[in-house]
This record gives C-alpha cells, structure tokens and sequence, in this order.
C-alpha cells in the first residue's frame, strides 16, 4: 500500500502526536508498505529517509499556549505536491482540526483519506466558529480514528458523527527487555519511585508528588524518588522541606533507553496528573518494562488502567491520597507483582502488532468505499465465495 | 450608464448565487459518493465476517452444538445478503431492518459461543485455533469500522440536505435519503 502520514507537529520538538506517527511510519516500512511523512521541518534538519520536510513551523498562540505550526499559501501548494506525487492509496492525517499541515493536506486530498483525533480538550468556541471553514475538509473524512474514549467523545460533541477507538501505539518488547540499572533499584529499606515528565509543568503533576512526600518520609525514611525529565529543579524545589529535596533525586532529560531502563529499575512508577492527558501512553510504557504503576483517577488513566485492575488509582490532586496509596502499594509485594503480571498482558494490547492492524484495517476499510460502485452486485460472485467460505 | 450599472450588479449577483448552488450541489454530489462507497463497504464486510464465522464452524474447532448454532445463524445471514444482491437493493435502500436484525443474531450468536473460556481452550488445545479466531475478530473490527464510517457519511448527508439550499433547490435530486445502520456488531474475541 502507498501511505501518505500526515504529522501537524515538527519531528524535532518531543510530542505525543508526532512520536505516535514516527512509530506507526516505521512499523508500516517494515510491513512493506511504502510510506512518506510529511512534517513541519526546516531544510536544514537531519530527517529519517521517509519523512518530506514541509517547511519551517512558526510559533503562533494556540489552543492556551504556543505551539509551533505551519500554515499559508506556499505551504498549502506544497502539500498538495506532495499529495500529487505521493500517489498515495490512503492520506491518513493527524489532528485535523489544528490550524496546520493536516488541515491543509485535508483540503487539498482527492481520494481516501482517514484522520486520527489524538486530543480531547478542543476549545469549542473556536470550534465552532471556524465550523464552516472546516465542514468541507471534514466530509472527505472516509474513517475517522479516536485514540481513546474521551478524544471520541469530543469527536461526536463537536463535529457530529462517530470515531472508531483505536489506541496509540508502544513498542512493548522494547521496553519489556530494558534490563534495570543497579542505582535505579530500590532494596526494602530504600525502595525507588520514579516520576517522568517536564518537571516545571504542574499539569504532570510533580507538586502533588512533592506535598505527600514529607508523609512518605515520615513512613519511609529511606524512600528515594528518582525524577526524570526537562526543566530545572530549583525552581520546583524551591521552599521544600529538606529532607524532601534530600530524597529527590534529578536526572534531568532521559533518553528513550535509559527511560525504559528506568522505568523497569524502580519499584513503583506514579504518573500524578491532574489534565491535559487524552491517552496516557507512558503508563502503557510503565506496564510494559514491568513497573506496578499507581496514577491518578484521570479517565484516560482509569481507561488505560483497566479501572484499576492493571494498575493502581488515587484521586486526582490530593496529596493524601497518593501517599494512602502508594505506601500501601510499597507495604504489599503481593500486589506488586500481580500488578506486574497482568499490566504486562494489558500493555500488549498497545502493542504496535495489534494497533497497526487495525489501522491498516482502517485503511483498506476505507480505499474499498472509494472505489467505484458497480451497477450491481452480482450474486453469482458472492455465491461462490460463499462455498469456499462454506467448505 | 446607469443601467449598465444595474446589469453589472445583476450578473454578478445570478454568478455568485450560481456559483454557491453548484458548490453545494458538487459537494453533495461528493457526499452521496461516499455514501455509495461507504455502504458497498459494509456490505461487502457483513458478508466476509458471514463466511469467515461459516470456516470457523466447520473447522471442527467448537464443539458441535456450537458449531451448529454458529452455521446457522452465519448462513441466515449469508442468505439475507445474497437476498439483497439479487434485488440489488443495496444501493437502493441501504441495509436494511432485516439484515439488521440478522447481523445483531450473528453477533449475539458468537458471543454466546466463543465466550473467552472456550477462547483459551480451543487455543491451548489447537495451534491453528489461533489464526482462524484472529481471522474472525479482524472480520468483525472491519465491520464495526464499515458501519461507523458509513454511518458517519450518512450524518454528514442529511446534514447538508436539511440545509434550506438544498432543499429549496432540490440539489439532491432523486437520490434516496440515506440511513443510518444501527445493528450490534461488537465481538470480543480475545486471543
């Protein structure tokens, strides 16, 4: 199949959407099929072989912050060059309704096209503002893909119309093998629990962590929490107790493996989050190198988390609860490994085998209601099917 | 001049409403297109889930009460689409009640035979198991996804032909308001 990726977000800036499209290129390539990226980029960066740079994002203010997107006439004659030589069986973008590449390839695509809805807080007013605008790009849509429950939910609010879920994807023996690092490990006096993302924002939830953590101590003397992620310390730190900044260890940004080895290495993972999360694809990383995970009630999380059943909850901002939690999670290696054991079959479920074939089936789903209908069915054809199917 | 004026205006005036109508009428045009396609998908998908439930029945995997039910409820259902065929209604008037019907027995129909206890068994028991129930979930994801995308194609139709355009100037012409297909097609099969 000749597959047209369309990413709205630069491959150089970290993003869930755009590492969901760099892993779904990759795992089509190694199916077989031929497959181009088209992404904001400048001419100058080192990209990987399939990806077409479209040109340079522009930091414009959007959706509560500054994103870098990429828009105008010149990019839009780009696109459709880039539609035009790609012959592509299926153009498959993502986020279509942010103001940048996927919009524009939306507009300019002819023939079977599929979009994935990856966010689930879309301002609505803007939404439908701009709803024209967007009606007729979005009537080309032959399949729509939502990565969750929620991002589907706002899919039918704001645009009418359904989505069929399909998770992001994980590479789940990448992280199943990631092999522990001793000074990761935790022993019984001093267990490790790691915390991962940009530490400056709240929304990942590092306060919350940091405010149980004197009721931690208090349990646990020699808890060591092992802090993973951008962003500098002492402006998070700031006032803390000190016997709180004593037991927070910074490891500034990781890399890919060393996050995987991290994440296997420690004893409890916490993903306290108080938004702004639609999936929650580290927690499926977490399960997959085998770390009991603990995260808050979020319904991404609760999703992802099988209610609980393959990972443990606490109420989303409450501090007490946390620290209820994830001591009673420290004081039962029971539970720890049973949450081991099935977060790792759950993870599998988000394995990159399993939801690149329901992407693809997406695709051939949707190429099949684009070819031309003929007069009639004949029945002489389905009836011969029919005994193969029946012998 | 002045009236030359006035002749201007008009000719722009008849352009422009000229050119809204046939863009509508283009987009509408497109729109019943994918509503065509969407539904040659889904059917086309109703009867490849049929035929593979029919292989699994008579792959001697289930034991043969289920089999049977299974063989039954797959050929109803075989039938009911090569009914449709025949009559080349399909296009016509879209799947209709009774195959709907039909489908949601099927689906009932494998739930209640492949629970995830005969699941884990036929696969721990058969190494070929496994291929032919993945064959079966595939066949069943793809007609979720047909129905949910045609359905899609036909909100995205009524919603431009309940437009007073439309309506007032009859841009849908003869083509038959699509509907919604509303069946139970979701199959756990967990292998």
């Amino acid at each position: 199949m000749r597959i047209g990726l369309v990413s709205p977000y630069s491959f150089d800036v970290p993003g869930g959407v755009q590492l969901h499209v760099r892993d779904l290129a990759e795992y089509l390539i190694r199916q077989g099929h031929y497959v181009s990226v088209l992404a904001p980029a400048d001419d100058d960066t080192p990209l990987p072989p399939y990806v077409v740079g479209a040109g340079k994002a522009v930091p414009v203010p959007y959706n509560g912050s500054v994103a870098r997107l990429l828009f105008g006439p010149v990019t839009a004659a780009r696109v459709g060059r880039w539609i035009e030589h790609g012959r592509f069986d299926v153009v498959h973008v993502h986020e279509p309704v942010s103001p940048s590449l996927s919009m524009l390839a939306m507009w300019a695509c002819e023939g079977p096209l599929v979009a994935t809805f990856h966010t689930s807080n879309v301002r609505s007013r803007v939404l439908h503002a701009a709803r024209p605008l967007l009606q007729a790009g979005l009537e080309k849509i032959g399949g729509r893909i939502a990565v969750s429950a929620e991002a589907r939910a706002t899919v039918r609010t704001h645009l009418g119309g359904d989505a069929a879920v399909i998770p992001n994807g994980v590479y789940v023996d990448t992280f199943a093998q990631a092999a522990p690092r001793l000074r990761w490990q935790g022993i019984p006096q001093r267990p490790t629990v790691v915390f991962l993302g940009r530490i400056e924002e709240p929304r990942k939830g590092l306060p919350v962590l940091l405010e149980a953590m004197p009721r931690l101590l208090a349990a646990r003397p020699g808890l060591r929490l092992l802090i993973a992620g951008p962003g500098d310390p002492r402006e998070v730190l700031g006032p803390v107790d000190p016997a709180v900044a004593a037991a927070c260890e910074f490891l500034g940004a990781v890399s890919e493996e060393d996050k995987a080895r991290l994440l296997s290495s420690g004893d409890i993972y916490v993903a306290p989050n108080t938004g702004g999360e639609s999936f929650g694809i580290i927690l499926i990383e977490a399960m997959s190198s085998g770390a009991p995970v603990l995260a808050s009630d979020l319904p991404a999380f609760s999703a992802v988390l099988d209610e609980g059943r393959t990972g443990a909850l606490f109420r989303g901002g409450d501090a007490e609860d946390l620290a209820n939690q994830l001591l009673a999670l420290l004081n039962d290696p029971a539970r720890r490994r049973h949450l081991r054991q099935v977060g790792d079959a759950r993870a599998r479920e988000f394995d990159w085998s399993r939801v690149a074939a329901q992407i693809v089936s997406v695709y051939e789903t949707v190429i099949a209601a684009n070819l031309p209908v003929p007069a009639t069915v004949p029945a002489a054809r389905r009836s011969s099917r029919r005994r193969r199917g029946g012998s | 001049m002045h009236r030359w004026d006035w002749i201007v205006v008009a000719v722009a005036v008849i352009a422009l409403v000229a050119w809204y109508l046939s863009y509508n009428a283009a987009r509408l045009d497109r729109l019943h297109a994918r509503v065509e396609g969407s539904l040659a998908s889904l059917d086309a998908q109703i009867v490849r889930r049929a035929e593979v439930s029919l292989e699994l029945a008579n792959a001697q995997l289930l034991d043969p009460a289920s089999s049977m039910l299974l063989a039954e409820a797959a050929t109803t259902s075989l039938d009911t689409s090569d009914a449709a065929a025949v009559q080349s209604e399909v296009q016509e008037h879209g799947v209709d009640a009774r195959r709907a019907r039909v489908e949601t027995e099927l689906t009932h129909t494998l739930r209640a035979t492949l629970t995830p206890s005969v699941i884990a068994s036929v696969v721990a028991e058969r190494g070929d198991a496994r291929d032919e129930l993945v064959r079966l979930r595939e066949a069943g994801e793809r007609v979720q996804l047909s129905r949910r995308f045609h359905n899609d194609a036909v909100h995205d139709v009524r919603r431009v032909r309940a437009k007073p355009v439309a309506r007032l100037f009859r841009l849908a012409g003869h083509t038959s308001l699509p509907h919604l297909v509303e069946f139970e097609d979701e199959v756990p099969v967990d292998v």
